[in-house]
């Protein structure tokens, strides 16, 4: 019956049944390809978010097992001992290395951008620090910042300056600050030179032509095209800037008396390191998660209302 | 009248050696600025290499040199045993060697599960695409640092806890990927994949012969990002694994600094020798890198 040579209308009946033979294909072969990742996704990535708010609830260790609190990490987070002190710490590191990151790596980006010939040679050394782990960054910032012998130290005594205990108390902080801005710059000044590459070059010569000086075109033409990239890259930044771990382990071991000890790091010393805290660690992990994806859903919500304004 | 004539031809001569002058002026002005360029690049990249230089230096220097001031710029000749000992007396290559391996793993598996992904997340119509990726773009950010409780109990429970599947499978949910994947092939043209589809080929066909072999610079870029994510990762690898056989190497060459005692020359050799393999193949690979990650990413 179905044999029928001839080419033919299709029923309504068996139009409606091919077009749901092709969508359960399509629900089937999204399936199967979405599915591997979204699988590691879920499980190494949604759980243990919801884990973390099971248990910012609890009370003990990880190997003792734990209790119900409740929210008293919560309301307890404020008077234990170095918590305020970590999150002091972590909002001054990004407040402070975010504008520098982000205004060298443009002003890096421009004089790249604009560079005749011999750029791939400053592309790679400018880049170079960004392959660095933070760990081998630490090591080789030891040196450098080394009372004795170190190459901070022996510039001073060049221009006869006195020795400088870097890691002291008053200046850990700036020097993990400085080797995070020595370690992003070519990250983000790759990234905006990316950006200015693809500006329309019609518009410069323009403002050429009407005279604009360059402090003017970067002004009024530069610095507002790129705004959408400059916004994405201080949320980006930013996000990664309250991560810091690694560098100051090595660095400074968190020290002196705590002065460079950020979020993550209190969340490691609180599992691995104290008695009882795993429920802190959690609570204080859950402030910064939330405080991340309050930055991502504004940056979101700004670029969609932005395009539509464009 | 010739006096008028012969201002004439004057006045032309004078034009045209204005506009020569002109000329020059601008170019000497375009190499003046184009000098200037590259003396602030050169000052500033000076600046970010010096670190490297300095700790090059001190791993060729014995102890008595790395603490003598004025330091020798060359030191010569070389001393070589700060190396020996990374080599000898730590087990470093056992590091490099599970750094390689977990980072090579990860990679591979990723660029599979991360383009597949990709390919259904931009040209398959599923039920719930659009909140698969909605939840991948809210989670993007959220960083590994603050998940480290949960995730060791999810770990710990599974029976992972030191065993390369710990260090290789957290690292698989990350949805940069994916979703950098999405934006690659959302770039493709739909008439590839009707075309083929006409000739016959199913999806897993178009995935594999159509869409791959066209986002190969796309891979290229997300298999460089992830094989350096893995090679700088360090809090996980750290908590996850203590058996001696599996410390990547970060956590090797902090070990270095936490028990190590202060031993200036190791640190420096072993800081030298654990940037040497992502040097070369960030060397062999930057110019597809540095050009065309980022023209991709911009795309966002």
């Amino acid at each position: 019956m179905e044999a029928q040579p001839r080419r033919m209308r299709l029923s309504p009946e068996d139009h409606a049944r091919l077009r749901r033979k092709a969508r359960l294909r399509r629900e089937f072969s999204g399936l199967m390809f979405i599915g591997p990742m979204f699988v590691f996704f879920v499980v190494f990535l949604v759980l243990p978010v919801f884990g973390t708010i099971w248990w910012s609830t609890r009370f003990g260790s990880l190997y003792s097992g734990t209790r119900f609190v409740g929210l008293r990490n919560f309301t307890r987070l404020p008077d234990l001992v170095g918590a305020p002190q970590a999150i002091k710490n972590t909002l001054v590191f990004a407040g402070a290395s975010v504008p520098l990151i982000l205004a060298g790596a443009l002003a890096i980006a421009l004089l790249l951008a604009r560079l005749e010939r011999g750029g791939a040679v400053y592309r790679f050394l400018v880049y170079f620090p960004v392959l660095v782990p933070g760990v081998v960054a630490g090591l080789i910032w030891l040196f450098l910042t080394n009372s004795d012998f170190g190459l901070f130290n022996d510039v001073l005594a060049l221009f006869g300056f006195k020795p400088v205990t870097w890691l002291g108390v008053d200046t850990a902080l700036g020097v993990l600050i400085a080797l995070d801005v020595w370690r992003n710059v070519g990250y983000w000044a790759m990234f905006f030179v990316a950006a200015i590459i693809g500006l329309p070059q019609e518009l410069y010569q323009a403002a050429k032509l009407d005279g604009a000086s360059a402090v003017s075109r970067f002004r009024f033409l530069t610095l507002p095209l790129l705004r959408r990239i400059i916004f994405f890259a201080v949320v980006v930044s930013t996000i990664w800037a309250f991560q810091v771990f690694d560098t100051a382990i090595v660095l400074t071991r968190g020290g002196p008396a705590g002065a460079t000890t950020t979020v993550i790091y209190r969340v490691w010393q609180y599992v691995f390191g104290s008695n009882n805290k795993v429920g802190f660690a959690a609570a204080i992990s859950l402030v910064m998660i939330v405080a991340i994806l309050a930055l991502t859903l504004l940056q979101m919500r700004l670029l969609r209302s932005r395009r539509g304004g464009d | 009248m010739t006096a008028i004539a012969e201002s004439h031809v004057a006045d032309r001569g004078v034009l045209r050696r204005l506009a020569v002058d002109h000329a020059r002026v601008r170019r000497r002005k375009r190499r003046l600025a184009e000098l200037s360029r590259h003396l602030v690049l050169g000052l500033v990249t000076f600046i970010l290499v010096a670190p490297f230089y300095y700790v090059v230096l001190a791993s060729l220097k014995d102890s008595n040199a790395i603490f003598s001031y004025p330091p020798k710029l060359i030191p010569w000749p070389p001393y070589w045993e700060n190396y020996r000992h990374v080599l000898t007396e730590t087990n470093f290559l056992r590091w490099m060697f599970n750094t390689m391996f977990v980072a090579t793993t990860v990679t591979v598996l990723k660029v599979f599960l991360d383009s597949m992904a990709g390919y259904a997340l931009a040209k398959i119509d599923f039920t719930g695409k659009r909140a698969v990726f909605m939840l991948m773009l809210i989670l993007l950010m959220v960083p590994g640092g603050a998940l480290i409780v949960p995730l060791w109990s999810l770990v710990f429970s599974l029976g992972l806890i030191n065993t390369y599947f710990a260090l290789m499978l957290p690292p698989l949910a990350n949805p940069l990927g994916a979703i950098l994947m999405r934006q690659f092939i959302l770039g493709l043209p739909n008439d590839l994949e009707h075309a083929a589809r006409l000739d016959g080929l199913n999806d897993f066909q178009i995935y594999w012969r159509i869409i791959l072999p066209l986002i190969k610079p796309g891979l290229v870029v997300l298999a460089v990002i992830i094989f350096t994510d893995q090679f700088i990762s360090f809090i996980w690898p750290l908590i996850a694994t203590t058996s001696d056989d599996l410390i990547v190497l970060t956590v090797g060459v902090a070990s270095l600094r936490a028990h190590g005692g202060v031993d200036y020359g190791l640190w420096s050799a072993s800081a030298v020798m654990s940037l040497v393999p992502i040097a070369i193949l960030f060397f062999i690979l930057q110019r597809q890198f540095l050009a065309r990650s980022l023209a991709g990413a911009l795309k966002q």
